[in-house]
């Protein structure tokens, strides 16, 4: 072996043990999980003998689960909404501002990250309750108590909560990247303030929007914890039925399958999203 | 213009409020000397940590998810630091690639990895009778975080100084030991670290992995949530921030939060 | 086009005057440049008059139009930033479009306006290319076109070379200034360059912390500095420290270390005052006798560049004079010889 090929060998050593564990805990499991989608479902075992396509013909002719695929996508649709709405104002204030407390503006919105869901939707819990703290303060002035948990506008809250940071780091990262020369260029050749967002901001923003918006809907889209917690069982999303599938009962061909639908229909809407904003996106890199 | 600025920081503080808040509240209600949470406080009581403490349920979930953590971040960042090391310095072809395979692990939702990985380790006859495959889908999912860090650590240092020290005399290895890596230490700390919480507050593949009769601190604080509710589990979740919160406070003293990308 | 007016203009940051009571005036059609080191204010002025900053005190006009306190799009001026500011996410053709978008002009109206525009700067068919495709030169060249195509009351600059290399700079220097007086715009032009300012500038506005020190063509800045500070930032100078003995008109007697000078003059200064000669490199001769205002000294460094040649000369008293002469008569280093100075030239500072 020459000592040019020898040396290239010790580098990818450097990386064989990723690798290893990438192909071996990962690829592997995500290949074994198609095929076992195409199995046959069975009551005593995790599975039975042979394949077949039944699993997906089921999911796809039973209007239970297309309305709970459609219910799983239209709550990370709003989720994702509301989150963009939120997200604006502090991407801005973040990316633009020279306080010193920046560090720990940011910190604000990089600590929620790092505390776990559980604990996030407990806060919510306790928020949201009947006798909760928002109920009770409602009720101060006479108002209530509203039913904020146990339904989708629980879940929904949680689901922006939870996620927001996901949508706010990649606008932040986008709105720093804009020189404000650009802005100040624009500005004297005529744009007033709301034009140079318009033509300006707005578009050189696209790719970190995009970005972000496509995190949170996987996210969203994918969430069994939160809904789950703050759903109470009265609000079924695709996820949360896999999930008891799975640890319910056996079936897991059938729960292999709708975990792929799902994966499936949330890659669509993504594609779908990002086709249509391609014309808004050309010439950017 | 002063309309505009002031609506401005009205949201963002409003935003700020909404993020903040649960988990203050949660903070809150673990010091609360009564059982349900009004304003104002009943009392202050450190009740509920002594009922945290006294509970066999709650501390060895604490103790399985600290040392499942540590194992997983000690794993992940042995694995991921010369991953990271290759990418930057020696890769020149594929490049994409190989970054997409490292951070696939947080590219595709947690929920199917999770699934898949449960079939996987029962097919394969490991089973989820013991710690070992918690342990292992943690250090898959926490890899991309060690990655990351290092690389970013690894790009901020110019080849020129390794360079250099070949130069004079050092070998490939003698400058990585005596240049790169006290250069990339404080980086590969950081992943570590941030490895460590990710694993700490993973509830979405140790709901699936977990093995039978074991329970992490989110599972526990999970299965409290449902069927109970009492504030230890305000103060088990205290416990467990004040952790998160130190550890990052440590990042930001060695590294500095603004690195910290995903 | 018009007139520039600025008057008593002040602009602090945090208590500290950024620029403090600049006055200019600035006539129509002239180039003016702003000169000075960093942090001189300079920008800060020209940022002012572009309404990109709100001066604390102090007036800008347009003509007889009050700007100051009109926002910079309705201010009609046209800005070039030192960085180009090109938009990239838009073609060359909506680049230079985005003015005319502005003011409601479209379609084949534009498309013509921009055409001829960049006929004007050279760039011809670039129309549908993307600013990342192109050199610095050529986007320095789109950021002028981009600027010029709205008919602005004022053009302004912002230290617009400083990102290109040598080569380029000197041929865009030219073409500046070449398409500046053929359209004849009122044009203000900040820049820490002064070769650049004395290449481009009809007047030249020396500013150092915040005050001009002084404002003038560059030739008479050139021969007649107002300050040591102006004296030592435009080419070189050798500043002699002395006390006035005697002041006849135009001319003073000024008692020196290395000798007795005499130097222009415009001030009324009184014998007794402190005061300092200014004399440039190329006001000195090496000849071989004494005469009137000539003094002995001996070469130390002897620097061949060509057509110039740069000498060392220490004086008796040990003071070193920087000392330009033609490359014809060369002297060597260690000669003796006698450095005659020119009474016209040698200039007196306060």
């Amino acid at each position: 072996m020459t000592e040019a090929s020898e040396i290239r060998v010790r580098h990818w050593l450097l990386a064989a043990p990723a690798l290893s564990l990438i192909g071996l805990f990962l690829l592997i499991p995500y290949i074994n999980i198609g095929i076992m989608s195409f199995r046959t479902p069975s009551t005593t075992a995790p599975y039975g003998p042979g394949y077949t396509v039944a699993n997906y013909v089921h999911i796809l002719s039973d209007s239970l689960y297309l309305s709970l695929l459609a219910e799983t996508l239209l709550f990370a649709t709003v989720t994702t909404a509301v989150c963009l709405l939120m997200a604006f104002p502090v991407a801005f204030h973040l990316a633009r501002t020279t306080s010193r407390w920046r560090g720990l503006l940011y910190a604000g919105v990089l600590s929620p990250l790092l505390t776990g869901v559980v604990i996030r939707c407990f806060g919510w819990i306790v928020l949201l309750a009947n006798n909760g703290l928002v109920n009770q303060a409602l009720g101060t002035v006479g108002l209530g108590p509203f039913q904020l948990m146990y339904n989708a506008t629980g879940v929904t809250i949680a689901l922006v909560h939870v996620f927001l940071p996901f949508m706010i780091l990649p606008l932040m990262t986008a709105i720093q990247s804009i020189d404000p020369h650009w802005e100040e260029a624009a500005r004297t050749l005529g744009a007033s303030r709301t034009r140079v967002f318009q033509r300006i901001m707005l578009p050189l923003i696209l790719p970190g929007l995009q970005s972000g918006v496509i995190l949170v809907f996987v996210l969203a889209a994918s969430a069994y914890v939160i809904p789950m917690l703050l759903g109470g069982g009265r609000v079924q999303t695709l996820p949360t039925v896999i999930f008891q599938q799975l640890m319910g009962g056996l079936l897991w061909p059938f729960g292999a399958a709708l975990a792929l639908t799902l994966s499936f229909a949330v890659l669509a809407s993504i594609w779908a999203f990002v086709f249509l904003g391609r014309k808004r996106m050309r010439g950017l890199a | 213009m002063r309309l505009a600025s002031t609506m401005l920081l009205i949201s963002v503080t409003a935003v700020y409020l909404f993020l903040l808040l649960p988990i203050a509240i949660v903070v809150l209600a673990s010091f609360n000397a009564a059982e349900y949470l009004s304003f104002p406080l009943a009392g202050l009581s450190f009740r509920w940590y002594a009922a945290f403490i006294s509970s066999p349920s709650f501390t060895s979930a604490f103790l399985v998810s600290i040392a499942v953590g540590l194992a997983a971040a000690a794993a992940a960042t042995v694995i991921g630091t010369p991953a990271a090391i290759f990418y930057v310095r020696f890769l020149h072809r594929h490049r994409e690639e190989f970054r997409l395979a490292m951070l696939a692990p947080m590219l595709l939702p947690e929920v199917l990895t999770a699934i898949a990985l449960l079939f996987f380790f029962n097919q394969v006859l490991i089973g989820t009778q013991t710690l070992l495959p918690l342990i292992l889908g943690h250090i898959v999912i926490t890899l991309p975080f060690v990655f990351l860090t290092v690389s970013s650590a690894l790009y901020n240092l110019p080849a020129t100084v390794e360079e250099a020290a070949r130069t004079l005399g050092a070998s490939a290895w003698k400058a990585f030991r005596r240049v790169t890596f006290p250069l990339i230490k404080s980086g590969i700390i950081t992943g570590a670290m941030l490895a460590f919480i990710m694993s700490f507050d993973n509830v979405n593949v140790s709901l699936l992995l977990k093995a039978v009769g074991t329970s992490t601190l989110p599972i526990q604080l999970f299965d409290y949530l449902r069927y109970d509710f009492d504030p230890t589990a305000a103060a088990a979740s205290t416990i467990s921030v004040a952790l998160t919160m130190l550890i990052v406070f440590a990042i930001d003293r060695i590294y500095g939060l603004r690195a910290v990308r995903f | 086009m018009s007139r520039l007016s600025i008057q008593a203009l002040t602009k602090c940051y945090a208590g500290a005057a950024a620029v403090a009571n600049i006055d200019l005036d600035v006539a129509e059609g002239e180039f003016v440049s702003l000169l000075g080191p960093s942090g001189c204010g300079k920008t800060t002025t020209l940022r002012c008059v572009a309404g990109l900053e709100t001066p604390t005190s102090g007036k800008v006009l347009f003509g007889d139009r009050d700007v100051t306190r009109v926002p910079p799009e309705r201010r009609r001026i046209g800005m070039v930033f030192q960085n180009y500011a090109l938009f990239p996410h838009m073609t060359i053709r909506e680049n230079i479009g985005f003015g005319l978008e502005m003011r409601g002009v479209r379609g084949s109206e534009a498309n013509k306006r921009i055409s001829s525009v960049l006929d004007m700067v050279q760039l011809t068919g670039f129309e549908d290319r993307w600013p990342r495709q192109l050199s610095g030169g050529q986007q320095q060249r789109v950021a002028l076109a981009r600027a010029l195509i709205v008919e602005p009351a004022v053009l302004l600059l912002d230290e617009p070379l400083a990102n290109l290399d040598a080569k380029l700079r000197d041929e865009m220097r030219f073409f500046i200034r070449a398409l500046q007086q053929r359209i004849g715009i009122t044009t203000l032009y900040v820049t820490h360059d002064q070769a650049e300012s004395m290449a481009l500038s009809d007047r030249i506005v020396v500013m150092f912390a915040g005050r001009i020190h002084q404002t003038g063509t560059p030739q008479h800045i050139y021969d007649r500095p107002a300050t040591k500070q102006v004296a030592k930032f435009i080419g070189q100078a050798n500043l002699i420290a002395g006390k006035v003995v005697h002041r006849c008109n135009e001319v003073a007697t000024v008692d020196t270390s290395v000798g007795r000078l005499l130097c222009a003059t415009n001030c009324a200064v009184e014998p007794g005052t402190p005061a300092t000669a200014m004399v440039r490199p190329e006001a000195m001769q090496l000849v071989k006798e004494c005469s009137p205002n000539a003094f002995p000294g001996r070469i130390m460094e002897r620097h061949f560049l060509g057509n110039i040649v740069d000498y060392r000369v220490a004086t008796a008293d040990g003071t070193v004079l920087a000392i330009q002469a033609l490359g014809s008569i060369v002297h060597d280093a260690g000669e003796v010889v006698s450095v005659q100075i020119d009474p016209k030239k040698a200039w007196l500072l306060e």
